[in-house]
């Protein structure tokens, strides 16, 4: 059995309000201190609002030894990598998933250069790292093939601010008008990058709209990361007559989005890569059916408790979610199945595992 | 469950797409919809900005260290108006800044056409046309009819007059189709239109006003006429004369106004002197003359990026090898043009 250190640092390259990693990290600070260690976060980019919660990467201690060990948050290239090679403590890797370069490099070059530098430091980090956790199998599986020998899963920690939000009046209002209109609301909600594939989204409303439901809308919920990407997609909307139909939200606050899973009559993915997708989660607690294409790690987020399309094809898109939308007994059953995957994927649950996990790390001989 | 559910989507899917409801070539032609829109923005791609690398780590790339806090600074302050202001923050955002844009465009324009307007009614004065030959002595001011522009014959005539019919006959109308030729000179190709049946009408602001017989030429500039045409009116557009002149910034928005004044399916041509014959020709009034003809590519880059499609160029006609012409079409997406509800 390993000496107990007296902290467990965490360090991250970017942390920012509502993104699932970096809230996350911040719950696994917190888990950390419930189990006695002093924690801090340190970060190379910080977002507004996180100033006196995380530090500088700069002033990272560096005691190392029994005294301290690292937790490094990995799901891009970054230097804080660097940080944790160089780190004399005992090191963990906690890995989100780093998207693969082809998918992002059209849009952005500098981006598919990021992640392919993670995806050389997460194989440089293997050997010399105690033990890689992943919040799902699949990323699990990535690590093995990186080469690292210790693996286990512990979910994410998902912000369930995002659950119990009380939904935004007005925005609640303005989504009911149109619904008084006729016509059914689709939502996504993820970050506007490239991988995330919202032109299939697009695809799938204009066949949806042309074959079952000529007044479906459309809410594209998160930040416009990518603004090349996002340009394609108002240039996209604007071509094919639907800039009525899509609605770009941007990025809002908790009461917003609960007004919108609160609205929306299903939640559809098409992304292209996913590390987990705690929105399909937050959906299936707002009693919101989920159509997603089924790949990386869609499908075991999902599980039985939403459709998981073998392909996204606009016309499969569509048909599926007009399926979900016309057939009241599976609609009725995928939400029953959802609230049972969001209970058996608890904050609570998450927060053992990743206990479990440093457990596991200080029980090693 | 819902693998068989999947199975049933997937069957309904097949079932769609035997009995035709499916229509052929949707998916096709949303794929290539949304190239078209991609090619598009990556080829008037924001650089890298500190906002590109603020939200995905930008550390790595160098010497961002002061734009990543202005990027910061600016994040902060958008994050706290849009708290204040709710939700509607970004789409005031995204209109005031459409609003600034088409203010802006709307204000090039006017500032063209106005310059075309006194261009013509300077031209009447033959004070002033002196006046400005001196100051410009590269710039072909002149007063009163007599200049004919680039002889349009042969196979390039054909051509021509087979873009601007095959244009007008497509969208079988009742009525003519309605062309203008801009600066049109004396009016020839004018009456070579009406004579093929096309409601075709010049525009010249060197030629005094005319009417004979179905042949109607007004004392207009191009760009002067079509600030005033009413948007998606002309089925067919052909541009001579003026695209060997143009003052910088003009042909953009003589493309705009041309790209406007089209009703769907429209095309427009335009025949121009090559800029290297200009310059082989008379190298100092070419190198001062405060316009000159662009080449065929700038002009396919400037209808391709107003919008028109169906781009197509004719360079070879040995009668002029100076001369080439470009022709381009306002299309809309079938997908939009076909009934689509059930």
């Amino acid at each position: 059995m390993r000496t107990r250190p007296v902290r467990i640092d965490q360090v991250i390259p970017s942390i920012v309000e509502r993104d699932a990693v970096s809230h996350h990290t911040l719950e696994a600070q917190r888990v950390l201190h419930s189990l006695g260690f002093v924690s801090e976060i340190y970060a190379c980019n910080m977002g507004p609002g996180l100033a006196g919660r995380v530090h500088p990467l700069k002033d990272l201690p560096r005691e190392g030894g029994e005294h301290q060990w690292v937790c490094y948050q990995a799901s891009i290239g970054s230097p804080a990598a660097d940080a944790i090679v160089s780190h004399p403590g005992l090191k963990l890797v906690d890995y989100h998933n780093i998207s693969p370069s082809e998918l992002v490099e059209r849009w952005m070059p500098h981006l598919g250069e990021e992640v392919r530098l993670g995806r050389r430091q997460l194989a440089e980090l293997a050997p010399i790292v105690e033990l890689g956790f992943a919040d799902s199998e699949f990323n699990r599986a990535e690590l093995e093939d990186a080469g690292y020998r210790r693996t286990t899963v512990a979910p994410l920690m998902v912000d369930t601010s995002n659950f119990y939000s009380q939904p935004d009046p007005r925005v609640l209002d303005r989504l009911e008008s149109a619904r008084a209109l006729g016509g059914h609301d689709w939502l996504f909600v993820g970050q506007m990058l490239p991988h995330k594939a919202h032109h299939d989204l697009i695809k799938a409303l204009a066949c949806a709209r042309r074959m079952f439901d000529p007044d479906a809308r459309l809410h594209l919920v998160g930040r416009e990361s990518c603004p090349a990407y996002a340009d394609a997609l108002h240039r996209y909307v604007s071509a094919l007559g639907l800039t009525a139909a899509v609605e770009f939200v941007g990025s809002i606050s908790p009461g917003e989005l609960a007004a919108y899973y609160s609205s929306a009559d299903v939640l559809v993915c098409c992304s292209d890569h996913e590390g987990f997708c705690a929105p399909l989660l937050e959906a299936m607690h707002h009693r919101l059916p989920v159509v997603a294409y089924g790949v990386t790690a869609v499908p075991e987020t999902v599980l039985d408790a939403g459709i998981v399309l073998p392909s996204k094809s606009p016309v499969l898109v569509a048909t599926a979610v007009q399926r979900v939308l016309t057939d009241h007994q599976l609609r009725d059953a995928l939400v029953r199945a959802g609230l049972e995957r969001t209970r058996a994927n608890s904050l609570d649950g998450a927060r053992r595992a990743f206990a479990q996990s440093i457990e596991q790390v200080l029980q090693a001989a | 469950m819902t693998s068989g559910v999947v199975a049933e989507i997937e069957a309904e899917v097949r079932q769609l797409r035997a009995s035709g409801r499916v229509p052929p070539g949707l998916e096709d032609e949303l794929d290539k919809c949304f190239e078209e829109a991609a090619e598009a923005s990556l080829a008037a791609r924001i650089p890298v900005t500190a906002r590109d690398s603020w939200f995905t780590g930008g550390h790595s790339i160098g010497g961002l260290a002061s734009p990543l806090r202005l990027a910061q600074i600016r994040k902060e302050a958008t994050v706290m108006v849009r708290r204040r202001l709710g939700p509607s923050f970004r789409r005031l955002e995204r209109r005031a800044s459409l609003g600034v844009a088409w203010a802006g465009e709307a204000a090039s324009i006017q500032a063209h056409v106005t310059a075309d307007h006194l261009e013509r009614l300077a031209a009447r004065s033959p004070l002033v046309c002196r006046v400005l030959s001196a100051a410009r002595p590269g710039e072909s001011i002149a007063s009163g009819a007599g200049i004919v522009h680039p002889s349009i014959e042969g196979p390039l005539l054909a051509w021509v007059l087979d873009r601007l019919n095959a244009a007008v006959l497509e969208q079988a109308r009742e009525v003519p189709g309605l062309v203008l030729h801009a600066e049109c000179g004396d009016g020839r190709l004018v009456e070579a239109l009406v004579a093929r049946g096309l409601d075709a009408r010049g525009a010249d602001p060197r030629w005094p006003a005319r009417t004979n017989g179905g042949t109607r030429i007004l004392a207009a500039g191009a760009l002067e006429y079509l600030g005033a045409t009413v948007n998606g009116t002309l089925d067919g557009l052909l541009l001579t004369g003026v695209v060997d002149r143009l003052r910088p910034g003009a042909a953009r928005v003589l493309v705009r106004l041309a790209a406007r004044s089209l009703a769907p399916g429209g095309v427009v041509v335009l025949v121009s002197a090559r800029p290297e014959a200009a310059v082989a020709t008379d190298p100092v009034a070419a190198d001062l003359a405060a316009g000159r003809p662009l080449h065929p590519v700038t002009w396919c880059h400037l209808l391709a990026r107003s919008g028109l499609c169906e781009l197509a160029v004719f360079e070879h006609d040995e009668s002029d090898p100076d001369v080439f012409a470009v022709s381009a079409r306002r299309v809309v997406p079938a997908l939009l043009a076909e009934e689509g509800r059930p």
